[in-house]
């Protein structure tokens, strides 16, 4: 009953712009508006009531913030775009900004974001590309000399339907996104063609990034179960392999099911599956 | 139906609501494991289920795509059992392309769709019972299954059809009401704004009374809207709370 009463109380307020800082943690919904918090008065160098030289005296400075996924700006307020919680970061180093807000939203379909790593699979060869499917509106491209010691003469050996972690170099909405398989120096750094065996399979977007999280214990728990490898996208695709078939099954049929599952039937199943 | 009057003296309507009153609406996202996104609306006896695929290649022929903006292709379909008689045709007739295109411009409105460029966004919305206030269910369907698929809107977009009895303006009508032949108009309405992002009327209806049957179809819309902010609320709540947040 007190659940409803503030679900109720939630929906009432949503009409009117609110202060981002006191919507942190709850449901926000597409077409409520969030005001960014102001910046406090600097006091002048020279002390003693000096003020700063405004331009426009009337309107109040307010905080750099970025705007991550999920919202947009529309004026000097945020809008949001999906539905979800609400998250806020604190700035890092001491400079300035107010951090990063965002809104976690839950989603299957993946949109291309340059840095992330994903899991794709290759779809054709011409010329000097590969055409990999990631999962977005695009196939990515991906060059045959972006893997590690590849040169002209030395290409590397990938064929189409082979599965590839890359990451995205250029990926935006107004080109085809590209990927490559080295990092910065030139280094694999553990991308690169996937080996043979194992199953790939989909998840949703918002179990990867749990399971990504530092201290997952989802993960924890896993490796101690059986001696596993396992690669996960960001495009919501994890590949597995155990030793035999039926225990990459098993683990594959336990990540997908972590979705629904609470904590409790979690571990329920994991010490029924240690002790057989 | 001759004889059977929609508006009685004391302000009752047939199934026995008053005149800007609403049926009982119960809807449910996420419905579908295969789809981005799904959403499934009980609006009294009217069902519709809504099915969202995207942002995702342009399907057919490359020439489609359009360079700054996504294209959003709606289809409507009623299923053979959902009406009193049987229908021969489910998709592919006039209604129903009429209807996919209604869909269309009202969602084009509603979702951000110059964030994804050359890309396509499926809006599937099947009737699974017809009892009047269907373009209004599929909108409203539509609206939960775009959310929960993920895909950036500037609003909800809430809909509500209207129609006029006896000098009174009234709203969310059922079957029996649209079959006795008088005026009736739908209405999408982005809450937030109040900016309207389609309204239908075909027939006629004295300049008058337009004013109060906007305005009737506007009140419930927004009607609409709270019940649905309600739902999306705790379909994103139960999420995240299996998501360990």
């Amino acid at each position: 009953m007190a659940e409803a009463a503030a679900i109720a109380a939630e929906s009432l307020a949503g009409s009117k712009a609110r202060a981002a800082r006191t919507v942190l943690g709850q449901v926000v919904l597409p077409g409520e508006e969030l005001l960014l918090p102001e910046q406090e008065d600097a006091e002048g160098p020279g002390g003693a009531g000096e003020r700063l030289l405004r331009l426009n005296p009337g309107a109040r400075s307010r905080v750099r913030v970025v705007c991550g996924p999920g919202l947009r700006r529309s004026g000097d307020r945020l809008l949001v775009t999906k539905c979800g919680r609400l998250r806020h970061k604190e700035p890092g180093g001491g400079g300035g900004g107010g951090g990063v807000y965002w809104v976690d939203s839950q989603q299957k379909r993946y949109v291309p974001v340059k840095g992330d790593h994903v899991i794709g699979i290759v779809t054709a060869k011409s010329g000097d590309i590969f055409k990999v499917d990631v999962g977005g509106s695009e196939p990515a491209s991906l060059s045959y000399l972006a893997f590690e010691g590849a040169t002209k003469r030395n290409r590397p050996n990938v064929q189409v339907g082979d599965l590839i972690y890359g990451q995205f170099l250029v990926a935006n909405k107004d080109m085809e996104p590209e990927m490559v398989c080295i990092d910065s120096c030139g280094r694999a750094n553990g991308m690169g063609v996937i080996g043979q065996d194992g199953l790939l399979f989909k998840v949703t977007l918002g179990l990867i990034r749990k399971l990504l999280a530092p201290d997952c214990e989802i993960i924890q728990e896993v490796g101690k179960l059986y001696p596993l490898e396992i690669v996960f996208g960001m495009n919501g695709r994890i590949w597995v392999k155990a030793k035999t078939i039926q225990q990459t099954l098993i683990l594959a049929n336990i990540l997908e099911a972590c979705e629904h599952m609470t904590t409790d039937q979690r571990k329920q199943i994991f010490s029924r599956l240690a002790e057989s | 139906m001759a004889g059977l009057e929609l508006l009685s003296d004391q302000g009752y309507r047939v199934d026995g609501r008053r005149a800007g009153e609403l049926r009982k609406i119960q809807a449910r996202m996420g419905v579908f494991a295969q789809a981005d996104g799904s959403a499934y609306i009980e609006q009294g006896n009217t069902k519709a289920l809504a099915v969202v695929y995207g942002p995702h290649e342009i399907r057919g022929s490359r020439a489609r795509a359009l360079p700054d903006r996504a294209l959003v292709n709606c289809q409507y379909s009623s299923a053979t059992f959902s009406t009193g008689e049987r229908k021969r045709r489910p998709h592919g007739d006039r209604k129903s392309c009429e209807m996919g295109l209604q869909l269309r411009q009202t969602f084009e409105a509603a979702i951000l769709t110059q964030l994804h460029p050359r890309s396509q966004i499926d809006i599937y919305v099947q009737v699974l019972q017809a009892d009047g206030g269907t373009y209004a269910a599929c909108v409203n369907a539509a609206t939960l299954a775009v959310m929960d698929a993920g895909i950036p809107m500037r609003d909800f977009v809430c809909a509500c059809s209207a129609g006029f009895v006896d000098g009174t303006a009234l709203a969310d009508l059922s079957h029996v009401e649209e079959a006795a032949g008088g005026p009736q108009l739908a209405l999408a309405l982005l809450p937030a704004s109040g900016q309207i992002a389609l309204l239908e009327m075909d027939a006629r209806l004295h300049e008058d009374h337009l004013e109060p049957v906007l305005e009737a179809a506007a009140r419930a819309a927004r009607d609409v809207h709270t019940l649905l902010d309600r739902v999306v609320r705790q379909h994103v709540r139960e999420a995240s709370v299996l998501l360990g947040d």
